[in-house]
């Protein structure tokens, strides 16, 4: 079964279509990249997949559940986790109830969350050193460690992240390429959105391009590596 | 002096719940419930008939609190959420929950009658000496209850797993959505606190104003003003802007004139939104605000010579 099954896809706001007719797959287990250049249609495919935006065509399944109907928190309670464009961390509160917030799910299940929050402070050290700190006082890459926390809270099936690398210097990028392997390596299933080629490279496994709403190129990473390079760059310029 | 600080603070409550009953409706939907001075009005006047019917003054006042609570669930069903499907960044609740005060005034001036009626004197019949200044029961309860409000909610705002769920809606609500949030359900819950705030206010302030079905104008218009005092961010914020205004209001009655409350908080909440335009309890600190905004003004008019 697989953790992300697109079939058809059509998509937009208002009366316009920003995506067309987009099927795409993730495996369980397996790191995928949605690559395109700004205005692509990268983030509507993610927020289409949550239940952000409605679809008008298509179907989205995750783990062979149709989601596609589904109210964005109970997509979100069935094991779908979001880190969106920018983080998005609620700012006004510790960094520790962010994390739980995560977790929101699993309230009765106190045994599991505090596993999970061990894991986010194994995986992110800093994090835990920061725990009762508010969001808003830490770094923007310290902040996208936490919103990759908040991610992992919900012990999801399928995570999504959008541009995690957007804004952070390259350490920082480094730091979250590093995690997202490490994840990866745990048997998640990603769903990573990029514009950075040489970053979704070495952390996916397969990747798709997106242009102009359309998906007009996929493949192994390994495959990309060697001959469709000169391809992607000329799509995303 | 200490006179007019406890009738500030008496009255002062009664706009605090008023205004944190909007305060707490906008913290989590971002809507202004126009209709809250109307859910005072509810309880005050089914209150009043129920008491007048004959049924006891504990049950009167349950049923009034009940009404006026399941009557803010109602506005958000019929006023509001319509509006927000259709479009979510629409400002169509401004009229909708405009109209459905006006649709509640008239429905109890045609059931009720336009005149005022009476309420029962609860505990308004027993005074209290401090000081040398008095204060009835009521008065007392009125301040206690603000209190009791204001502490309540913070705890649960910042202390359970629910009030901080609820303020991750307040400031991102699709991403609260997005990590399981039921964001519908924190709005309804949202005007049902909202109704039973406003409720309790009317229930409070009956003994004193009686019943009448056009308080809801009064009640709901003074308590929007100590709202903009107080700062429209915080519900605790909202209870300051009302403790503010029941005291200079009270100080203008009795140092200005005896009709200086009807203009007098006008004139203040001018001056406040000159000076701190998010509110005097915005971030916490009134007086570096106020101290700042001051400081602003006085450059600003310095440079403008």
């Amino acid at each position: 079964m697989q953790a992300l099954d697109i079939a058809g896809l059509s998509a937009g706001y208002g009366r316009y279509d920003v995506i067309h007719d987009i099927s795409l797959r993730v495996e369980r287990g397996e790191a995928v990249a949605l690559l395109g250049p700004n205005g692509a249609g990268k983030t509507t495919v993610l927020r289409a997949i949550m239940g952000m935006i409605k679809q008008r065509r298509g179907q989205i399944s995750v783990l062979g559940t149709d989601v596609s109907r589904m109210p964005v928190h109970l997509i979100a309670r069935g094991h779908v986790a979001l880190v969106p464009e920018g983080r998005r961390l609620f700012l006004d509160q510790s960094v520790e109830d962010n994390l739980r917030l995560g977790g929101l799910h699993l309230r009765r299940d106190h045994e599991r969350t505090e596993r999970l929050l061990e894991s986010v402070f194994e995986l992110f050290p800093v994090v835990e050193r920061y725990r009762s700190r508010p969001a808003t006082a830490l770094s923007g890459g310290e902040q996208q460690m936490v919103a990759i926390g908040r991610m992992m809270m919900s012990d999801p099936d399928l995570m999504l992240l959008d541009e995690p690398s957007l804004g952070l210097a390259p350490l920082a990028i480094e730091d979250m390429a590093q995690a997202l392997i490490t994840l990866r390596e745990r048997g998640r299933s990603i769903l990573l959105v990029e514009q950075r080629v040489d970053l979704a490279l070495q952390v996916c496994d397969r990747i798709y391009v997106l242009s102009g709403g359309r998906i007009v190129e996929e493949g192994n990473s390994e495959n990309v590596n060697a001959d469709g390079r000169a391809l992607i760059d000329a799509y995303l310029g | 002096m200490l006179q007019v600080l406890l009738s500030g603070l008496s009255i002062g409550a009664v706009y605090g719940l008023v205004a944190m009953a909007f305060a707490v409706v906008f913290y989590v939907t971002r809507v202004i419930n126009f209709a809250t001075g109307q859910l005072l009005m509810v309880a005050i006047m089914l209150t009043a008939g129920l008491s007048k019917a004959g049924l006891p003054d504990w049950l009167s006042i349950s049923v009034g609190l009940t009404a006026s609570t399941a009557a803010g669930v109602v506005i958000y069903f019929v006023a509001v959420r319509p509006v927000l499907r259709f479009d979510r960044f629409s400002f169509a609740w401004l009229v909708s929950t405009l109209g459905v005060a006006i649709v509640l005034q008239s429905a109890a001036a045609i059931i009720y009658g336009p005149t005022s009626q009476g309420f029962p004197k609860l505990l308004n019949r027993d005074n209290l000496v401090i000081g040398g200044a008095s204060i009835t029961l009521q008065e007392l309860l009125a301040i206690i209850v603000a209190v009791v409000a204001v502490v309540g909610f913070e705890i649960f705002r910042r202390r359970t797993l629910f009030g901080k769920v609820g303020m991750a809606i307040s400031s991102d609500p699709e991403m609260a959505s997005a990590i399981g949030a039921r964001v519908t359900a924190y709005a309804v819950a949202a005007f049902a606190i909202g109704g039973l705030l406003a409720g309790a206010a009317g229930v409070l302030i009956g003994p004193i104003t009686y019943a009448n079905p056009y308080l809801g104008d009064t009640y709901g218009i003074t308590g929007f003003v100590a709202l903009m005092i107080g700062g429209i961010e915080r519900p605790a914020a909202a209870m300051g802007g009302g403790l503010v205004l029941g005291v200079l209001s009270v100080g203008a009655n009795t140092f200005i004139g005896s009709q200086a409350s009807d203009w007098f908080p006008f004139v203040v909440v001018v001056v406040v939104l000159l000076l701190a335009p998010h509110g005097l309890f915005a971030s916490g600190d009134a007086l570096k605000r106020l101290a700042s905004g001051i400081g602003r003004r006085t450059a600003t008019l310095k440079g403008a010579n």
